[in-house]
């Protein structure tokens, strides 16, 4: 499989401030990367680096096997951008602005056409005449993705597609990425992990201008888990007695006395759960509930950001 | 050259649809019709003046009245027009964001440089002309104007000094942000131009003689060859600026 | 009389242009409502009593964004 984009030891710096430091990473095509940090850890000066609009400290970052250049990408021909906030010309409507768009990219008229008429019905905007100086945050949102496929690139890079929309906005927006990503690769960044759990394929984790994490959703979940089990007693006095026991046994973590039950904190549930149980049985232990909890990417976060 | 002609065909859009288009005709033409009124109004005005005896020999007016109220009304008026609405050509749509879609679909920064001052120039030069026209024929409906001569090389030098100072203005807007930083900077330039201006030794490589000796040429007084070096001096200027401009740009952060 | 006459073909074109430009821009500042500075009864004000310069300050500073 090809690299679609690479980066390599990329580092940027604004004036003493370290915002990338070492940072690599490659998009295999036809994939969804979900581009995870915290606020301001460097998500949107890395895109603005693949887009030529930032110069980098040092390291390459190839789009399509070709390098990009600062200030006057060749290689923006192959994406299709869209920023955090999309701003457009307030005075022309939807289709002017696509085909405009189209204009810049060189499509043919008829070409531009059709594929407006086909994104813009995507997006939910095929009605939407008027200009687009009255539009919301969202409907801004929806023709960002729009002008950002006209050309149909190879990439798609999308800076926080869902952070600033309502919860009807981002899942109209995850909706409508779930449908690009049968035409292309996407690249998005985001601090929502619940919309990485959505639709991304593979993902990458930066902290502290690093990639501290990176491979596909699946293999992250499982590899890096501490399971959790929780237990809740139909009689609660017991809960002290059975804490101390707990932590006795060799495999457990941690155990913690929560106000939702019992979490213990362990390597592998399935395997050790059972002496648990029998731990459990054999102290004649009345049990509520016994749950495996099932690993999120949020713990899995919150551990190597922490 | 498709981004090239899509973006200054995106400029023209804008000049309509947020009125400068409509802005600069109506004043423009506004120039080219008060001018000769104003001429012919004058000397009946203050003949009118009570000045408690003393009597004031007022010369009739003449054509060249005309013309020197409509250089003075363009390079003074329709500067201050041109200043306020072209100041914020590039610097509008770099703190909006508006220029990220379009330079992240590949279109070369250049290109937006070159879009942006061609259309600028077509306004400018259609609104000078218009001015023209309408000066021309109400001077003619008012006065004798057979006396005129290098009328348009004149002109010309008029459209020559507007070529130039929205040269300038693109390259402060360049080198500034803030919505008003493209207008302040234009507003200092010029004002160092002016001041410059008073020393004679240096008038000839000022591009302020091209706006400051515009009757001149037409009394006779000075001829198209005593403009020759100021003429060169604002187009090699000119071309500079551009070519800062972008090359500055190619090198901006967005 | 006469002198009125004789001036007719300036200040005919004049008012036009006046009341073009004044009407643009009241439609405007009634229907979009947004402004960088001051609020919309001042700029009517402005509008109306500065002729040509006040429709001029209006689209050029005075205007909202889109």
């Amino acid at each position: 499989m090809m690299a679609v984009l690479e980066l390599k030891n990329l580092e940027k710096s604004f004036g003493k401030l370290e915002v990338i430091k070492d940072l690599s990473f490659a998009v295999e095509e036809h994939s969804v990367f979900g581009f995870i940090g915290k606020n301001g850890a460097g998500k949107t000066t890395t895109m603005k680096m693949i887009l030529g609009f930032l110069q980098p400290d040092a390291g390459e970052i190839y789009v399509n096997g070709e390098r990009v250049a600062y200030g006057n990408s060749k290689t923006n021909r192959y994406i299709g951008y869209l920023p955090d906030v999309p701003e457009f010309y307030g005075y022309m409507s939807p289709k002017e602005y696509l085909r405009l768009c189209g204009e810049i990219t060189g499509l043919p008229k008829e070409v531009t056409q059709a594929r407006s008429k086909e994104l813009l019905s995507m997006v939910g905007l095929e009605n939407t005449n008027r200009r687009i100086r009255g539009f919301s945050r969202g409907m801004k949102q929806r023709l960002g993705i729009a002008q950002a496929l006209l050309n149909e690139p190879r990439l798609l890079i999308c800076d926080e597609p869902t952070s600033a929309l309502d919860p009807i906005g981002r899942k109209e927006i995850l909706d409508i990425l779930s449908i690009a990503r049968e035409r292309t690769t996407i690249v998005f960044s985001t601090h929502i992990l619940s919309d990485v759990e959505r639709i991304a394929d593979n993902i990458g984790v930066i902290n502290d201008g690093k990639l501290v994490l990176e491979g596909p959703v699946q293999n992250i979940k499982n590899m890096k888990r501490k399971d959790t089990i929780q237990i809740v007693l139909s009689n609660q006095e017991m809960n002290t007695e059975l804490m101390s026991r707990i932590n006795e046994l060799p495999f457990v973590l941690e155990g913690a006395l929560e106000k939702d039950g019992i979490l213990i904190k362990l390597t592998n549930a399935e395997k050790f759960g059972k002496e648990i149980m029998s731990l459990l049985v054999r102290e004649d232990i009345p049990v509520l509930r016994y749950e495996i909890l099932e690993p999120s990417l949020e713990n899995v976060f919150l551990e190597v950001v922490g | 050259m498709k981004g090239y002609l899509a973006f200054t065909k995106k400029e023209f859009v804008e000049q309509i649809r947020t009125y400068r288009l409509l802005i600069c005709l109506s004043v423009f033409f506004l120039f080219g019709l008060m001018s000769p009124l104003l001429a012919k109004l004058l000397p009946e005005i203050l003949s009118g003046m009570d000045l408690q005896g003393m009597v004031l020999a007022i010369p009739e007016a003449t054509a060249m009245d005309a013309y020197a109220q409509f250089f003075k009304n363009i390079t003074q008026m329709g500067i201050i027009v041109i200043l306020l609405v072209f100041g914020g050509v590039i610097s509008n749509e770099l703190t909006k964001g508006t220029l990220i879609n379009i330079l992240a679909k590949g279109l070369g920064r250049h290109t937006v440089i070159l879009a942006k001052y061609t259309a600028m120039l077509v306004l400018w030069t259609l609104a000078l002309a218009f001015a023209s026209l309408v000066n021309h024929g109400y001077t003619m409906y008012m006065f004798d104007t057979s006396d005129i001569s290098n009328l348009l090389f004149s002109l010309f030098c008029l459209w020559l000094f507007g070529a130039f100072l929205l040269s300038l203005i693109i390259l402060s807007s360049v080198l500034t942000g803030g919505n008003f930083g493209g207008l302040i900077l234009t507003v200092v330039v010029l004002g160092g131009l002016l001041i410059l201006d008073l020393f004679p030794k240096l008038e000839k490589v000022n591009p302020i003689y091209l706006s400051s000796h515009n009757l001149e040429f037409l009394t006779g007084a000075l001829m198209p060859a005593d403009a020759l070096l100021p003429v060169l001096v604002t187009i090699a200027l000119l071309i500079g600026n551009i070519l800062v401009s972008i090359s500055l740009f190619n090198h901006k952060k967005l | 009389m006469n002198e009125i006459m004789e001036y007719l073909p300036f200040i005919i074109p004049i008012i036009i242009v006046e009341l073009v430009l004044m009407v643009a821009a009241l439609v405007h500042l009634l229907k979009y409502k947004k402004f960088r500075f001051g609020n919309q009864i001042l700029w009517i004000v402005i509008v109306v009593f500065l002729q040509i310069i006040g429709p001029i300050l209006y689209f050029t500073i005075g205007r909202g964004d889109e």
